[in-house]
């Protein structure tokens, strides 16, 4: 072991966290080197003096002023869960205040006179119905007059009733077939 | 009647709970504080104010601004509690909290020389220094020695750079493993055990003359 090799080392070996090989060979070098055994011995007991400082205590007040400043500390986040607090009430104040005025309007539409429900008939297609058209003209009395089962229609309705007829007995003629 | 024995019981109650705490490892006083029960910050302050007084008082070298700090630490901590990672040890975040409150007090004193002037004179008036250190069983002459020791073992420490002085008295005044003096300090174990040689071998050498 050289003496770079030994200070490299020598934390761990005034620490004694070094493995059992490594010390030895560092207790043998320290026997062997002069210079390395000064420097131990003065790094060991300047430490030694180091860590018997004695030790000082905190002042008598201290425990006293660290109570006040932690009560300091505690009341702006007491102001803080107050205020959130008082926050959370209001908020729910104005939802209750929120629903209790929609069931008001709900009821209030309910019961006025207006229709609830607009009601629309139901839609169905239907086919008009064969427009028979009555003989208005014809009276009776040229009916019954006519016992041969053949009618006689007046030449002016007959010219105006039969296009009227053929054409809806077709169209019932194409209802019937489809 | 009533009364007495009630206030009697809460006292025994109390002690009970304060003697159940002492007992507890500081994950458990932390947990117990986090759930409620306030006389668990009683507790750690109780274990960590010297030691943290001084680690804070050997890091700036002013008694009164390290008691300001050492308070500034534990509210701090009552603060930020609930967001501390508990499957770590608390006392490395303390003494990381600790730790970077001393090094924003140098780095101020260094922009104020002024503040470094004022400090450093406080420090060095006879009234402010404990004075424990002094056996008064000892002769006069031996008293003396010891306090001029102390008092250069302080400036000594004092004259060490500053990470390097971190990194010295979290080991040698506070016992730190290397790996915790890592984490307080935010830097790798290398330049841990580098750091610690440098500051144990210039502490070494500035002391020799007075000690030799």
């Amino acid at each position: 072991m050289d003496c770079r090799e030994f200070c490299d080392k020598h934390v761990a070996f005034v620490d004694d966290t070094l493995a059992g090989i490594e010390l030895v060979r560092m207790q043998r070098h320290i026997a062997e080197c002069e210079i390395c055994a000064r420097h131990d011995s003065r790094v060991r007991r300047a430490l030694l003096i180091f860590r018997n400082l004695p030790t000082i205590e905190p002042s008598a007040d201290f425990s006293q002023r660290l109570e006040a400043r932690l009560r300091n500390e505690c009341q702006p986040a007491e102001l803080f869960a107050n205020t959130q607090r008082n926050l959370r009430r209001g908020a729910i104040a104005a939802t209750l205040a929120s629903a209790a005025m929609l069931g008001y309007i709900a009821t209030t539409l309910y019961r006025s006179d207006s229709p609830r429900d607009l009601v629309m008939p139901p839609v169905v297609a239907s086919l008009p119905e064969p427009e028979l058209t009555p003989i208005t003209t014809s009276t009776p009395a040229i009916v019954t007059s006519v016992s041969a089962g053949l009618t006689i229609w007046p030449a002016a309705l007959f010219a105006e009733q039969v296009p009227t007829r053929f054409a809806h007995s077709k169209l019932e003629l194409a209802n019937y077939t489809r | 009647m009533a009364d007495i024995v009630r206030k009697q019981m809460v006292a025994v109650e109390g002690a009970t709970v304060r003697e159940r705490l002492q007992a507890m490892d500081d994950s458990a006083v932390v947990t117990a504080f986090l759930g409620g029960e306030e006389r668990a910050f009683s507790e750690l302050v109780t274990r960590y104010q010297t030691r943290l007084l001084n680690f804070v008082y050997r890091t700036i070298g002013d008694r009164e601004k390290a008691e300001d700090l050492v308070q500034e630490v534990f509210i701090r901590v009552y603060r930020h509690l609930h967001r501390f990672d508990r499957s770590k040890k608390f006392s490395t975040w303390v003494y990381t909290i600790a730790s970077n409150l001393a090094k924003n007090e140098l780095r101020n004193r260094s922009r104020n020389p002024l503040v470094l002037f004022q400090t450093v004179q406080k420090n060095f008036q006879d009234e402010d220094r404990p004075l424990q250190f002094e056996d008064p069983n000892s002769r006069p002459d031996d008293m003396y020695r010891k306090r001029h020791l102390r008092e250069i073992v302080e400036e000594t420490v004092a004259k060490l750079p500053e990470h390097h002085r971190n990194v010295f008295i979290l080991r040698e005044l506070e016992g730190k493993s290397y790996e915790e003096i890592a984490e307080i300090t935010d830097c790798n174990l290398g330049t841990v055990k580098s750091r610690l040689n440098r500051a144990r071998t210039s502490f070494a050498e500035i002391i020799a003359p007075y000690v030799d």
